[in-house]
């Protein structure tokens, strides 16, 4: 078996031995001092290169030109070479004539035959271009280079812009603006140059700077705001394109939208902030990481997270083991830190993600993390400080918030048992304020050869509980070194750590809030020391004696190799690596009443590896004046490998810190690892007309290593067009600057999991520990990826004056041969589910996104963005089955039904003041909101002073709340039932009207009889506003703080308010342990709010 | 050499990595794997495996006991929350129903395995009795729980086909059990076929099977702590959790039956303890403490039952006595006179099986054919058995 890695390292060698090959064809010297030299632009001063190791110097051309100007025979070569040439005629004069012909000669001699005696040089910058500089003599006196120095600022508000590039073109040498969008560029060679600017989000500007030796030249912007987006460089899987050239949304989120903002992690980066994105916090747990969704759902079995690459490496995007204990899982995708990253791509659809492969159905998530700039190194240095905080827990009219807010005193359930916590806090209430602290630093610059961005960060955050907390903390390294025109080579690395303390949440017997909601019903009642005539005095704190942590070493590390000189021909290539190990441990210590008098510990070790190898070579060429060609192939292979361990140890011999050999019963109750290899490869090819109509085809190839034996390669199709209407020199619409129709029509798929596809067994034991088989899955050696096909439409355009953005699009997808787990009869001996390819799902949507300035003026901008999502996810021809995700959870698919939704029993005369009438087979809800509303502000105030908010609505959604069902009953302590109970025990002692305003709901929901309840009656609709985040960001004047560049002030309030009807303790959380797809509110604590006060500062 | 020839290069050595697609995953065992005779003897001990966790949840966690008189419900569970109320749904049993028909499958399976796998020496194999046996409990496990049968993704039939195929399998275990020399199993089977038999009404043969087993003997279903999966979860459900009481049944007046171990739990303050639920006072079985606990299949003392019911049945209520009387001293319990009518002796020889099958899993069919003789009124008004389960009927085409 050839190994994987081998193959990698042979490709890696063949790209980066290419350019030294053939040296034997090249002269060993530069040319004479008679004829141009050949340099390299560097940060100091031009430096000679060995012009056998630039391709573009080697290229083979012919010429024929008896009599030319060196202006015609300049573009000539061009015409040949792609190389393209920059000059003033103050260095050298273009008529001057030539007269060259030759066959098969190389680009170097070519040049200089032509520029022979001319006086200038060849100065090559690494994006292809040459300039010819005035020749100077290396024996004279050497003249230094001159400094160009300015401020790059808001046309309409003459507010500075912080990170804009400032680049002379052609070449390497350029910045990036500080917080005061001043920049300096150091080490110009004389002359006169073209410098630009540029900035997401303004309108690009350039003009011409001459340059003097030993002197500083200003040069100054005002850009002006441009919502148009066209001529973004977004990262496709064939490379950078233009997004004039995409006929399908790509979304980008820069890092100017997230920092100012209370972003904690990558998780709260795509809250809010762009359509097609759900994101569910899941749990009021640090650390805990929350449900992401690009376009719904288009999958039952296999997942609907989005893939996801950071810096060109594919990244697990799956969570961590769920904690025994916390019932809640930390997201990898959450590793990367806010501070570091540039900005966010989402592509969200399979007519989108095509060209990615197998598993990309679900969406694409790309993150480029921040790179160094060539210039004196820049450090950026933030520290945050706040505290977490949950207000009133549970339903309004409760005044003890579950006796969270209050568990002091003496307490009278409504069954009339009166009991005491003896461990409540000295504060009355459970709840406190968590300490938060986040600290980043970063520094970055370089040369023009390398650049480097070094960065660290650590945050701490404690819980709104007596347990519970998040720590993490890492470092990253992102190298970019270019050893020669048009080659860049990459190194990013990043290491995290992380650790998380759990509390006891969610369905289980030591839940925080189980046991304190319940009142005298907790399994905490063997507490002392309660006034006198307490007939239950509980001692709840013993609860957070149980200790449960993750912790997680995520390191990612990526090399690329990238080829894009001036010319026909680019390429990239990337090796990636991406390792994850996590630590899940629980521990139950001696005398842990009720459950573990003796103590028991449970613990998983776990790591995974994921493998990228990624190579994509395009080729662009003209065919005629109009059209131009580009023809992309690239290869993919994904390995990815999972090794776990969990472990158990019960009955200690008393009191002490357990290992798992501390037990009297130990064992290893499973064991996993198993390694998954998808591989493919795609063609593509883009016809662009006049650069305003593109068309584009493209075929993917995959073959995985779960497909069933007789399943083969798999092929997705795709095809597109992209049409910027408004470069036509018709186009005078009015207040509609520009505007590109678009449309898309593509396959991916999703794979099944390793073994999927074949009949085993698993190893048991029985016997008292004898081997033993028994059944584990029917298999299915036809099993195939299930396939999704989407057609997309939608326009971008800008409107008044180029200041509003509007982008809409409109999908469809298709899901066919989608993976069910299909039942088998049990008589035949296998009980697990089989995956099929025997669904049909179907799934459409709109995006809208709006956003712009709506008022800008010197002292007051207003900006706004609004984002609206409309998703339906119907399940379609299922075969006639039900499929069951969560029984417990009442979550089913049927067909004609929302992708995953609630059935079971309903009150069909829910506010009848009758006994209720029951379905005992409704249509509840749908589990998934289907209406998602953004808006979001800016506001500057003289120029100094920004307050940003985001808001979401979620509409449409559902959740079973079981809390609801459980304390209604079993402990009686849900307070909106107990009038109805009250008057429920009345009609029970014999009040026959005591019923007569009590609705059938009602009467369902708060039933005393054990046999009437159902956890279908709680299933409620979930719709909510969310303030999200207000930020108001104070930018100190640089005079106010010495030495340094600039510096802010920022005071950020996260999740601050929530409007909802639904009656338990949030609308987003899920007992996630549970099930992954359903969603279930039993006993989990709801999410908190965050206030905190940043320092940021550069020097 | 060109930078643009480094591309079908780079390619090819991508394209060849590609190629080994091949899955390592060395946790599951596929299914060829185990037709060699040194799989066999895990094999058989995935049928004992299968057929211990099909009975530990039944009894545990899926409230078999509250389908009956043996338990009441405490919990919160769903299913037990029906069977207290009389109602058992194919959704309800889902759970036990496949377990059960697992452990069949399995067994059945295993035999034609075994068969394929040893050729001649099938029958000198001594886990072929073994297998056997396991064939035959868990097809009685079905038949006196199940109100129809269905094998092997067929038709349903009458629940009596589990029986009839038990009393094969036993015979079967019994024959080569008895070629090699393996007492305990001669004596297991001939147990398991008397129980069969006298379902099937054979009671001449059940009678014959009966006097043949030492009123001592007992053949358990294994359960250890050795991994959660062989835990005896009615142990579990009791004794780590409260999920089912003997509060409210015959057996809590009975505190000093050895056969019917219980005992109440108190609160700190001297309450008594509720179950789960929060309001059914916790009164805790001591048959199974630990989760190691095994769970009889066949026991001698239901010989003698099943020898004083043939007895009753035939109208001789002091012989009756004499084999009730026998199966008392086992547990060294007093004897008891002969009944005055027999509707007395009926409702002795009831207590009796109850007492004597306690939490085995064996009373739903005591209770369901002496309802349908109209001897005891305990199903009056409530299901009687386990319908199929509703995994079964949405996939089997044969019962659609």
């Amino acid at each position: 078996m050839r190994s994987p890695g081998m193959s990698w390292l042979i490709a890696l060698l063949v790209l980066l031995a290419a350019p030294a090959a053939g040296a034997q064809q090249w002269p060993d010297t530069q040319p004479t001092v008679h004829g141009p030299r050949f340099l390299l632009a560097s940060s100091s001063s031009p430096v000679p290169v060995d012009v056998r190791r630039v391709a573009v110097l080697r290229r083979r051309i012919a010429l024929d030109l008896p009599d030319a100007s060196l202006d015609e025979a300049l573009a000539a070569i061009t015409a040949q070479s792609g190389l393209r040439f920059m000059y003033s005629n103050d260095v050298m004069r273009p008529s001057g004539r030539v007269h060259i012909r030759a066959q098969e000669i190389t680009v170097a001699a070519a040049l200089t035959e032509v520029l022979m005696d001319a006086g200038v040089d060849v100065v090559l910058s690494p994006n292809g271009q040459a300039m010819l500089t005035r020749h100077e003599d290396p024996r004279a006196p050497r003249r230094q280079n001159g400094v160009i120095v300015g401020t790059v600022v808001d046309a309409a508000t003459h507010e500075p812009i912080a990170t804009a590039t400032v680049v002379i073109e052609g070449t390497r040498l350029g910045t990036m603006t500080n917080d005061s969008g001043q920049y300096r560029i150091p080490n110009v060679p004389p002359g006169t140059v073209t410098l630009s600017a540029r900035r997401i989000g303004y309108a690009k500007q350039t003009q011409s700077v001459t340059v003097t030796a030993d002197r500083e030249v200003r040069a100054d912007f005002a850009l002006a705001r441009s919502a148009s987006a066209l001529e973004q460089v977004v990262i496709t899987a064939t490379g950078e394109t233009r997004n004039r050239e995409l006929g399908n949304a790509v979304s980008e989120i820069d890092s100017a939208s997230i920092s100012r903002a209370p972003v904690n992690d990558v998780q709260d980066i795509l809250v809010g902030r762009t359509s097609g994105v759900t994101v569910l916090g899941n749990s009021g747990q640090p650390g805990a990481g929350g449900t992401i969704r690009l376009r719904g759902v288009n999958s039952i079995s296999q997942g609907n997270s989005p893939i996801i690459y950071v810096d060109g490496v594919r990244i697990y995007n799956g969570s961590t083991g769920t904690s025994f204990t916390g019932r809640q899982t930390t997201l990898p995708l959450n590793d990367i830190d806010a501070s570091d990253i540039d900005h966010v791509e989402v592509v969200k659809g399979p007519a989108a993600t095509t060209l990615y492969g197998t598993e990309a159905s679900g969406g694409v998530i790309q993150i480029f993390t921040k790179h160094g700039t060539a210039g004196r190194p820049q450090w950026t240095v933030g520290v945050t400080q706040g505290f977490n905080n949950v207000g009133h827990v549970g339903p309004k009219g409760d005044p003890t918030g579950m006796f969270l807010n209050d568990c002091s005193g003496v307490h009278t359930s409504a069954t009339g048992v009166t009991f005491q916590d003896i461990t409540c806090p000295a504060s009355g209430s459970w709840l406190r304020n968590g300490y938060v602290q986040q600290y980043n630093a970063s520094v970055r610059g370089g040369t023009s050869d390398v650049t480097y961005y070094v960065a660290g960060n650590y945050e701490q955050e404690a819980g709104v509980l007596p347990e519970g907390g998040n720590k993490n903390g890492g470092v990253r390294g992102n190298v970019t070194f270019r050893p020669a025109t048009g080659f860049e080579l990459g190194l990013n690395t990043s290491f995290t750590q992380r650790h998380v303390d759990w509390f006891a949440d969610g369905n289980q017997g030591q839940s925080a809030l189980l046991n304190i909601s319940r009142g005298a019903s907790s399994s905490f009642k063997l507490g002392t020391g309660c006034a006198s005539g307490v007939t239950v005095c509980l001692n709840n704190a013993e609860l957070f004696d149980a200790t449960s942590f993750t912790r997680q070493h995520h390191y990612i590390t990526g090399f690329s190799a990238k080829y894009d000189a001036e010319g026909p021909f680019s390429a990239r290539l990337n090796l990636g690596y991406d390792y994850d190990d996590y630590d899940l441990q629980t521990e139950f210590p001696f005398g842990f009443e009720p459950s573990f008098p003796q103590g028991e510990l449970l613990g998983a070790v776990r790591n995974r590896t994921l493998l990228t190898a990624d190579f994509a070579a395009n080729w662009k060429q003209g065919i005629g004046r109009d059209v131009l060609s580009t023809t992309s192939i690239g290869a993919q292979m994904f390995d990815n490998r999972y090794r776990s361990t969990d472990l158990q140890t019960q009955n200690f011999a008393g009191p002490g810190i357990p290992v798992f050999n501390s037990g009297a019963l130990t064992g290893i109750t499973g064991a996993e690892n198993s390694r998954v290899i998808n591989a493919g490869f795609f063609a593509q090819e883009v016809v662009a007309w006049r650069d305003r109509v593109f068309v584009t085809g493209g075929l993917r190839v995959d073959g995985n290593s779960a497909f069933g034996s007789s399943f083969g390669l798999q092929a997705y199709p795709k095809v597109s067009v992209a049409y910027v209407m408004s470069d036509e020199s018709w186009w005078h619409v009015p207040f509609v600057r520009s505007l590109k129709l678009r449309g898309a029509l593509g396959e991916s798929g999703k794979a099944p999991g390793a073994f999927d596809a074949v009949r085993t067994w698993s190893a048991v034991a029985a016997e008292d520990g004898q081997p033993a088989f028994t059944p584990n899955q029917i298999g299915n050696p036809n099993l195939g990826p299930e396939r999704t096909r989407e057609i997309e439409g939608g326009f971008d355009l800008t409107t008044a004056d180029d200041r509003v953005t509007i982008n809409a699009t409109y999908y469809a997808q298709h899901t066919f041969d989608a993976l069910i787990p299909v039942t088998y009869p049990a008589s035949l001996g296998f009980t697990s589910t089989q995956l099929e390819n025997v669904g049909e799902l179907r799934n459409k949507g709109i995006e809208l996104t709006a956003s712009g300035d709506i008022f800008r003026r010197e002292n007051f901008t207003w900006n706004a963005r609004l984002n609206y999502t409309w998703v339906k996810s119907t399940a379609g021809d299922l075969g006639g089955r039900t499929i069951t995700i969560e029984s417990l959870s009442r979550t089913f698919v049927k067909e004609g039904y929302p992708v995953p939704s609630y059935f079971g029993y309903k009150v069909t005369n829910p506010d009848a003041f009758a006994d209720p009438i029951i379905d005992s087979s409704a249509y509840l809800g749908a589990t998934f909101p289907n209406q998602i509303i953004s808006p979001a502000m800016t506001f500057t105030l003289w120029k100094n002073l920004t307050i940003d908010a985001i808001g979401e609505w979620q509409l449409g959604g559902h959740l079973l709340n079981a809390t609801a069902y459980q304390n209604a009953f079993v402990s009686q302590t849900w307070q909106p039932c107990f009038s109805v109970q009250e008057k429920i025990r009345a009609f029970q002692a014999g009040d026959a009207n005591a019923l007569d305003d009590v609705t059938a709901l009602q009467r369902a929901r708060c039933t005393l009889d054990g046999s009437q309840r159902d956890y279908a009656f709680w299933v409620e609709p979930t719709d909510f506003f969310k303030l999200r985040s207000v930020t108001v960001t104070y930018a100190i004047p640089p005079r106010l703080v010495r030495g340094i560049q600039n510096a802010s002030l920022s005071l950020s309030g996260r999740n601050l308010w929530t409007s909802t009807k639904y009656s338990g303790t949030d609308p987003e959380v899920a007992d996630i342990a549970t099930n992954s797809f359903s969603r279930r509110d039993y006993y989990v604590f709801p999410t908190y709010r965050t206030f905190t006060a940043t320092l940021r500062f550069g020097f | 050499m060109r930078l643009t020839s480094i591309l079908p290069l780079a390619l090819a050595g991508l394209a060849c990595a590609a190629c080994d697609l091949s899955v390592t995953n060395p946790g599951p065992v596929q299914d060829d794997q185990l037709n060699s005779p040194a799989a066999i003897p895990a094999l058989v001990n995935g049928m004992s495996g299968d057929l211990s966790f099909a009975l530990g949840n039944f009894l545990g966690g899926d409230g078999g006991p509250v389908m009956t008189d043996e338990l009441t419900h405490s919990g919160n569970f769903a299913a037990p929350n029906d069977y207290e109320s009389g109602i058992i749904t194919s959704t309800d049993v889902d759970p036990d129903y496949q377990n059960m028909q697992r452990a069949r499958w399995v067994a059945e399976d295993g035999l034609r395995r075994m068969q394929a796998v040893l050729g001649t020496d099938f029958e000198s194999n001594p886990n072929t009795p073994r297998a056997y046996l396991y064939a035959g409990f868990a097809n009685r496990l079905l038949g006196e729980n199940m109100c129809q049968a269905v094998i092997d993704g067929g038709p349903a039939q009458s629940d009596s086909v589990y029986f009839q195929r038990a009393e094969s399998s036993f015979t079967r275990a019994y024959e080569t059990a008895n070629a090699q020399g393996n007492t305990t199993i001669v004596n297991a089977a001939l147990a398991g076929r008397a129980s069969v038999r006298a379902a099937l009404g054979d009671w001449a043969g059940a009678v014959d099977d009966a006097s043949r087993v030492p009123a001592t003997f007992v053949f358990y279903a294994i359960f250890s702590l050795n991994s959660s999966r062989e835990n005896n979860d009615l142990a579990n459900q009791t004794h780590v959790r409260r999920e089912m009481s003997v509060w409210g049944t015959p057996w809590a007046a009975t505190n000093a039956d050895p056969r019917t171990p219980w005992d109440t739990v108190f609160t700190s303050s001297g309450k008594v303890q509720t179950g789960n639920d929060g309001t059914t006072k916790f009164f805790r079985q001591d048959k199974y403490v630990l989760l190691s606990d095994d769970i009889p299949l066949a026991k001698g003392t239901e010989m003698l039952l099943i020898r004083a019911e043939a007895a009753l049945r035939s109208g001789d209520t002091t012989t009756m006595t004499n084999f009730i009387n026998q199966e008392r001293d086992v547990y060294g319990m007093a004897p008891v006179p002969v009944p005055a009518s027999m509707d007395d002796a009926w409702a002795l020889l009831q207590f009796e099986r109850g007492a004597v099958l306690w939490l085995e899993g064996r009373r739903l069919w005591d209770l369901r054919r002496w309802h349908a003789e109209g001897t005891n009124h305990f199903l009056d008004g409530r299901d009687t058995c386990m319908p199929i389960g509703a995994s079964e009927l949405a996939s089997n085409p044969n019962l659609q």
